[in-house]
Parts: structure tokens; C-alpha cells; sequence
């Protein structure tokens, strides 16, 4: 058996690499090791309900008038979802830091935005106006830079783009204080590093700026029926242009001539190709997958470097409850909890099972009244664990009972913060560990953000890096270990510029 | 332009830092060791422990239970390791050869929970004549035999954050199995919730696991039996169906109800307990296979010929196979002896999703629970679909066996 490209795996990254491989007329093939395709992005079903088992919502869709790039993507794979517009940002709930009580909820589209953070915080609307000019900023320059090399004028980037250029190494702390912000508007902006898994000290400015823009711009959207619609769409556009899959067909090792990959082991037999992209994360590849004499040095050094910092282990638990929305007093599509708005201060304080008590609550039913069967309603709810210790600690023994306790404390925590009782309502309920993301997703450690975009090692530095990365000839890693970070949007940018790259490389190789 | 930041007090500074993030980055990443890089975790280690692709069992003991026409085969780990962990009421896909056939089935756990990690698990098989898996595992399986299986499954099991604390458990025959597995996991301090099982049998002597229920409700009061025989009149026991009245008598205010039993008790039972008027989130049953008669479902369209073709596409082989139309499309497959997943076997664990490429299939609606975009772009669950033309069909590998 041989193709051009094998992508292994069938995650975002996987599913848009095959897509983008494919529209450029290659023989590819896509395996994935389990009988569903997409990874995270997927669904299950417990009785009368289908759960998503993690998106919480898509930043880059946009509207049919005001596509965001993932739309454009997707809908030129020839793949259709009907997206549902999700109404807010967000609601918060939590401490500001100075210890005083936080209830505030963040609309979408930018004036609405700074007039909501001027009555929150009344001293912010300059400063919330100049982040905004300079997101614009940032967004024009990085689009500016990302035409290629040969076009790149350092001149014109000094004078069109001197704001990016001065503050694109810096993480958001310093970026907000010289803004202006108060803490407390800060407190209110550091909402979504939770989605990034880094904390306002550690997280770049520029990776925080290209998501809340998009946010607040864009709106964020959630497809009709779980992501499991997303991904088996995705899967029809691939056969559709004449991609073949394989499920439930698992790859053990990547075959090498040599330093170059030249195929792939799997379950169903020998493959062979010109080139490999691999939905995996890299430390598993290089460990488990491949001959350690072709591991190059640098990626020994990188892994080395990055120090196991995996990003957020996952934790969701999942509810069917037999009450609708309005009976249990729901009106917000998502409500995060954290003990604090301090980012640096719960950061820490997601390490330990004991001291997480920050959850992300959903109910799906917010934004499509028809998610589940009249009369009922679904919601979730989601925490990330910064630090593998706690969980390294589990046993066969006490595994069902810790997943329990977390579960019935997050359950408890809605109640005490806002309200909303949903314990006599459940009706079914599913709870997923590091463990349950391990199994599905193969990751390391159930992270679903791959490395910590932290500091040296955040998307901007990768982007820039790129020429560095990629050192084995015919494998390619994608996915959330890569240069667009965690995310279902940019996962399906880094399928796409990596299948991009992977074409270049191979038509230069020929 | 209006906005000017400044960071750090020379400006040019800040932008060689920008444009040089990369560089930065490469002369980190040397000053590192080039060791062999590892990847083991306790997370991912524990994961392959409580999910193992399959599980290779050794028989190691057979107990008959003569009035009840059953076996029960206590299984052990072959290399001596703890079993799969589980919640009690999980069953195992157990995978059989049979003549050419290549079939699964499920089978509750009958054993504690605390066994798995002594490396063993209990099933008991109910002999049935015509049966065609469980009359091979009991004229057939032997001390010493390999048995193939999957890691626990199912969600049978009581929940906390779900069900009420008083469950009352309404078995029928061997449907006792999950039943026992909860009473001894109670009895062992791994549940905690009061269990109250009516049990329904023909006769005394066809009573299964009888010494060991009582043995458990004597050592633990949180677990209660009672006894109801249909086909004979008995001091001790309570006599006939069970009717809503029983279940009330014995059933705590505000209890869950759990059900696993023959279709013949479903069909009795399910509406008795309707009666009591509970709302749906208190009743659980167990997965039940799926119908015998699909003819009779409704909506079964008309003439139907009694068998199809079926192209089966697995990984890169190709099977050109014959399917009854009366048998759902699996066990076309399984006769073809092609290894296709399957687990639940009634429509709901979506293990064996295939895609079907051409014509149609009846799917019986008490077994539909496929994802909504599954239905949408043409997936089935070959376990719980009945081929009505001749069909094309894309399968799944399968890790067991």
C-alpha cells in the first residue's frame, strides 16, 4: 500500500491536513485509532442526550456576511455546519483581586464591549479603546508578515506596525498596565487565559490578542449538534474529494530508511509514503514511535527544555437533566467560576485536586434550544489541572471515586456561586479525567493543550521558529504541540499551514 | 497614528527583542540535554489499566448451578496481574470463535469489583439450547481454556450524583448478575447505597447465587432479597409476577428502580412499574439485545426478501457476504467470520459504528441512540440495524482477538 501522505490521527489538525492534502490532489490516506474520528472534537451519547465532550465555543467563524477563518476553511472543503450563534462572551463569576465579590457579564461586538467594561470598571474605556486599536494593529502586522519572507519590509513593519513590534515579546501583564488598565479591568480582561492554560504573566500578548479579538469581534458560534458534527463532516468533504480513512487502525511506529520516515506500521498492515503528518504529540513520537537514532538532537533538546510543562489536563463532567434551562434558573450560555481573577494566584492553585475549585460551567441549551429532547437541558462542566501530581496519585481503586467527588464538588460550587441546583435533575452523567482525555486522545498526561504556550516557547516564538522545527525528513508532527497552540480554530489553521508546509517541502524535494 | 506604547525605555530594544523571539528560543532549547526522550506517565499508565484493548482470561474454575441450568466461570488474569477494575453491573464483550463464526457477547460481572484487582472476574452463562454463544460456552469452555475479553463496560451501575440512595433491583433469572456484583461491592465498603433486590424465579431449586444472597444480606444490612417464584407456591417466599403492588410493598419511598431480566420480564415488568409513575431518570434498565421479530417493529416496510449482499469493506480487504434479512447486519458479519467491533450488542455503546456506502437499512427504534450527525451522513450500528437491500458497507478494525 502506498500513498503520498499518511496523516495519522484524525483530530482538528488531522481532519484539515487530510482535507488540505487532498484539495491539492495527493493520494492520502487518514487513519485513526479508534472508531470515531476528531479527537476531542466528537460526542457520545447516554440515553436520550449526545454530550460534546469539549468545545466550549468557536471564536473564528463569524457570520455568513463576516466569515472568520475557520468558516472559510471548512466551507472550502466543501464542509457545511449550521453554526449557532452563541449571545454573550462570557459571565463571571468569582473574586476580583483585591478579595471583593466579581458578577459580570461581557457582551461580544467591540462598542458593546468598552461600554460594559467603562461601567464595570469606570476609568477603563481609553485604555479598553486603545486595546482594541491595538489588536487591529496586531492583526494587520501579523497578516502583514505571514505573506511570506520575500515580501517582508522591515521599514514598512516599523512604520505601519511600531505598537506590535514593541510589545510582541511581552506577556499580557506589562501590556495591560502600560494600556492603563486598573487591576480590576484586568481582573476582568484575564477571563479567558484559562482557554490558553498560561497565566497573564506568562502568556504572550500577541497570542492573547489574536483570541479576544476574534472573541469580541467575531462572536463565538457552536455547531447545531456536538462537534462529533464538525469532524464526521469533515471526514465526508475527504471522501468526498477521494480520501481514503481506516478506523478503529492504530499506529504503532513510523517506519524509517535511514533518518528519513518512510511509512507507517499500523494495525491494518505496512503503509508506505513520501511523507507522514502525525496528529501526535512529538514527546510520544520520539519515545514510542520511531528509532532513537533518527530522533534528532535539537527536538532532544526542545523536549528537554519544555520539561513535561504539558498543557491543561483535562476534567469534564457532563450532565443530561430532566428540566429545562428556564426551570433551573440558567440563563447564561457559560459561567466561569474561578476562586480568583488573579490568573498567576489560580494558576497555582489548579496543581492540586483539592485546590481546583475553578470550573467552567455550560448549558447548551442556552444557544440551541433544541440540543436535547423537549423539556430537558445538557450542561457541563470543566476544569484543567496544571500539574500531573495529584492525578499521578490515582489508583485502579479509588479512580471511580475521585472522578465522583470532583464531579459532586463542581456541582456544589454552581450552587453556592450562583444559584442554579441541578442536583435533583440529573438524569444521566458522564464524567471524563486526564485518564478518560488519555485513552481517547493518546496525550500525554490527558492535556489536551499540548506544550504550555508560556514565555520562550508561546505560538509567536514557534510561528517565527518554524524554519527551525520539523527536523525529520517525511514526519511531521501536528496538532496542539505545534505552532498554533490548543484550540479547535487553531488546530484547524495548523492541519492547514503544516499540509501547506509539508506540499512545499515535497515538491521542493522532487 | 494615535496609539504609542512604550515599553521598555528604549523602544529599538523591545523591537530586536520581538524580532529575534525565535533565536531566542533556538539558544534555550541548545543549552538543554540531548537525552533520550521518555514518555511515561502514571496518567496514561492507568488509563491502559482500566481500558485495555482486550483481555486475555484464563478459566480457572467452573461452578454449575443445577436447578437454574446455569455456569459460572471464574476468569483469571493469564499473566497473573489485576483485571480491568469496574463498577459494579459492567459487563465483558466476551469474543468466540465459533465453527467459522467470529462472535461477541456481553456478560455482566457477577464478582466483586475487589476480585478485578485480585486478577479475576466471575460471569455466569445461562444455558439456553437454542441458544447459539451460550450453549457453546457451556457445552464447550474447559478449566485451563484462554478466553478473550474487553475491558468493563456499560452504564449499568449505580451513581451517586444520579440515582436515589434506595435502589431496588428487579431481577429476573440469571439478570440477577449485575444485581450480585452491586450486593457484594456493598458488602465489601466499594458502594455505598441500600440495595433492595426482588428476584424473581420459576422455583426454589431454580433460585440462582440463593446461598450467596443470603449469606451477603445476613453480613450486611444494606443489601435486602426477596424471593418471588412464579411457578411455585412456597412459605418464605412471595408467589407470582412481579406486579406494581409487590414492588411497592417492598420498594423505600423514593426509590430507583434498576431492571435486568429476560425480554419476556421486560415486557411484563416495564409497565407495572410505569404505574408507579416515576419519572424517567429513576428507572434504569439493562441493555436487552435487540428483537427477534423485526418484522413486527414498527414501521418495517413490506416484503422484505429473506436475504441480502453485502459488500464489506474492512481496512484493505474486501468480503462479498450474504445476510438474513430477519438478523441484524453484525451478525452477518460475525457468521463471514469477519472480526468486526461490536460490545453492547444493542444498539447503544456505538463501538461497531460502520459506514454504510449504499442501500438501506430498518433500524428498530427502541435501539436507535446513534449520534444525531452519525444518522445524518449514513453511519449505522451494525449490532442494531436489519439490511432491507443489498448493502455496502465500510467496518472498523477491531483490537480484540
Amino acid at each position: 500500500m502506498r500513498y503520498d501522505f499518511v496523516v495519522v490521527g484524525s483530530g482538528c489538525a488531522g481532519l484539515a491536513a487530510a482535507c488540505e492534502l487532498k484539495q491539492a490532489g495527493k493520494k492520502v490516506l487518514l487513519i485513526e485509532q479508534h472508531n470515531l474520528p476528531g479527537g476531542c472534537a466528537s460526542s457520545f451519547v447516554r440515553g436520550r442526550f449526545e454530550f460534546d465532550p469539549s468545545l466550549h465555543e468557536l471564536c473564528t467563524i463569524g457570520s455568513v456576511e463576516n466569515p472568520g477563518i475557520t468558516r472559510k476553511q471548512l466551507e472550502a472543503y466543501g464542509v457545511n455546519i449550521n453554526w449557532q450563534k452563541v449571545p454573550d462572551c462570557f459571565r463571571i463569576v468569582s473574586e476580583y483581586s483585591d478579595g471583593s465579590l466579581m458578577d459580570v457579564t461581557m457582551p461580544s461586538g467591540k462598542e458593546a464591549f468598552i461600554a460594559k467594561m467603562a461601567e464595570y470598571v469606570p476609568d477603563s474605556k481609553k485604555a479598553t479603546e486603545d486595546m482594541f486599536e491595538l489588536f487591529a494593529e496586531i492583526s494587520a502586522g501579523l497578516e502583514y508578515t505571514s505573506q511570506g519572507d520575500e515580501n517582508l519590509n522591515g521599514k514598512v513593519l516599523m512604520e505601519k506596525f511600531p505598537n506590535l513590534l514593541k510589545i510582541g515579546s511581552y506577556p499580557c501583564m506589562p501590556v495591560f498596565k502600560k494600556l492603563g488598565f486598573s487591576q480590576k479591568a484586568i481582573d476582568i480582561l484575564s477571563t479567558y487565559w484559562s482557554y490558553l492554560g498560561v497565566d497573564m504573566d506568562h502568556l504572550s500578548f500577541l497570542h492573547y490578542s489574536q483570541m479576544v479579538e476574534s472573541y469580541v469581534e467575531l462572536s463565538a458560534y457552536i455547531p447545531e449538534h456536538t462537534s462529533h458534527e464538525i469532524s464526521v463532516a469533515m471526514v465526508e468533504a475527504f471522501r468526498n474529494m477521494g480520501g481514503e480513512c481506516l478506523f478503529n487502525c492504530r499506529a504503532t511506529e513510523f517506519i524509517f530508511d535511514n533518518k528519513k520516515c518512510v511509512g507507517v506500521k499500523t494495525t491494518a498492515g505496512d503503509i508506505e509514503c513520501d511523507c507522514v503528518l502525525a496528529n501526535i504529540n512529538p514527546d510520544i513520537i520520539y519515545a514510542k514511535m520511531m528509532p532513537e537514532h533518527a530522533v534528532p538532537e535539537r527536538e532532544k533538546r526542545l523536549s528537554a527544555a519544555r520539561k513535561g510543562r504539558y498543557g491543561a489536563r483535562m476534567f469534564t463532567a457532563h450532565f443530561g437533566l430532566n428540566k429545562t434551562a428556564e426551570e433551573l434558573g440558567i440563563k447564561d450560555y457559560s459561567i466561569f467560576m474561578p476562586s480568583t481573577a488573579d490568573s498567576s494566584k489560580e494558576y497555582e492553585s489548579l496543581k492540586k485536586i483539592a485546590t481546583n475549585n475553578y470550573t467552567i460551567f455550560l448549558c447548551y441549551n442556552i444557544v440551541n434550544p433544541n440540543f436535547s429532547p423537549e423539556g430537558t437541558s445538557v450542561v457541563s462542566f470543566t476544569t484543567t489541572y496544571t500539574s500531573p501530581e495529584d492525578w499521578n496519585k490515582v489508583t485502579q481503586e479509588n479512580y471511580f471515586n475521585v472522578k465522583d467527588e470532583i464531579a459532586k464538588k463542581f456541582v456544589g460550587l454552581l450552587k453556592e456561586k450562583t444559584g442554579i441546583d441541578i442536583k435533583d435533575a440529573i438524569e444521566e452523567v458522564a464524567i471524563a479525567s486526564p485518564m478518560t482525555f488519555s485513552r481517547y486522545l493518546g496525550v500525554p498526561e490527558g492535556s489536551a493543550y499540548g506544550f504550555e504556550t508560556r514565555d520562550w516557547d508561546g505560538i509567536i516564538a514557534r510561528t517565527m521558529g518554524m524554519e527551525f522545527d520539523y527536523t525529520i525528513n517525511g514526519l511531521i508532527p501536528i496538532g496542539t504541540s505545534g505552532i498554533r497552540g490548543d484550540g479547535y480554530s487553531s488546530n484547524y489553521a495548523c492541519g492547514q499551514l503544516l499540509a501547506r508546509y509539508a506540499l512545499n517541502k515535497q515538491g521542493g524535494n522532487k | 497614528m494615535a496609539l504609542k506604547i512604550k515599553m521598555s525605555k528604549i523602544g529599538i530594544l523591545d523591537v530586536i527583542k520581538f524580532a529575534t523571539l525565535h533565536k531566542t528560543r533556538e539558544k534555550i532549547i541548545a543549552k538543554h540535554p540531548a537525552n533520550p526522550i521518555k514518555a511515561d506517565y502514571p496518567i496514561n499508565n492507568l488509563a491502559k489499566t482500566l481500558h485495555p484493548d482486550a483481555q486475555d482470561l484464563v478459566i480457572d474454575e467452573i461452578i454449575e448451578h443445577i436447578g437454574a441450568d446455569a455456569k459460572t466461570y471464574i476468569l483469571k488474569s493469564a499473566d497473573n496481574k489485576p483485571c480491568a477494575y469496574f463498577r459494579a453491573g459492567q459487563y465483558l464483550s466476551v469474543l468466540m470463535t465459533i465453527g467459522d463464526s467470529l462472535v461477541t457477547r456481553p456478560y455482566s460481572i457477577s464478582s466483586s469489583p475487589k476480585w478485578a484487582l485480585e486478577g479475576k472476574y466471575a460471569i455466569t452463562v445461562r444455558n439456553n439450547p437454542e441458544g447459539f454463544a451460550a450453549k457453546f460456552i457451556i457445552d464447550e469452555w474447559e478449566k485451563g481454556d484462554h478466553v478473550t475479553v474487553s475491558a468493563p463496560e456499560g452504564t449499568f451501575y449505580y451513581d451517586a450524583l444520579r440515582d436515589n440512595e434506595e435502589i431496588v433491583a428487579i431481577a429476573g433469572g440469571s439478570g440477577i448478575t449485575p444485581f450480585l456484583s452491586m450486593a457484594y461491592a456493598i458488602r465489601d465498603g466499594i458502594e455505598n447505597f441500600n440495595l433492595t433486590i426482588i428476584f424473581g424465579s420459576k422455583t426454589e431449586e431454580a433460585i440462582l447465587f440463593k446461598s450467596e444472597l443470603d449469606k451477603i444480606s445476613a453480613e450486611c444490612n444494606k443489601v435486602k432479597v426477596i424471593h418471588v417464584l412464579s411457578d411455585e407456591k412456597k412459605e418464605g417466599y412471595e408467589h407470582g409476577l412481579i406486579t406494581v403492588d409487590l414492588i411497592k410493598k417492598y420498594a423505600p419511598y423514593n426509590s430507583s428502580i434498576f431492571i435486568c431480566g429476560s425480554e419476556s420480564m421486560y415486557n411484563f415488568v416495564m409497565p407495572e412499574v410505569e404505574k408507579i409513575g416515576l419519572d424517567k431518570k429513576y428507572v434504569r434498565c439493562e441493555l436487552l439485545g435487540v428483537t427477534k421479530n423485526v418484522t413486527s417493529c414498527k414501521g418495517y416496510p413490506e416484503n422484505i426478501p429473506a436475504t441480502f449482499n453485502i459488500k464489506v469493506k474492512q481496512g484493505f480487504e474486501e468480503y462479498n457476504i450474504t445476510a438474513n434479512s430477519d438478523e441484524p447486519v453484525l451478525v452477518a458479519l460475525e457468521r463471514a467470520g469477519i472480526n468486526a467491533p461490536s460490545r453492547c450488542r444493542s444498539g447503544e455503546c456505538g463501538f461497531c459504528r460502520s459506514k454504510l456506502l449504499s442501500g438501506e437499512v430498518f433500524c428498530p427504534e427502541e435501539n436507535e441512540y446513534r449520534r444525531f450527525a452519525d444518522i445524518q451522513y449514513g453511519y449505522i450500528h451494525p449490532c442494531a440495524a436489519f439490511a432491507i437491500s443489498d448493502l455496502e458497507l465500510e467496518v472498523p478494525g477491531s483490537y480484540l482477538g
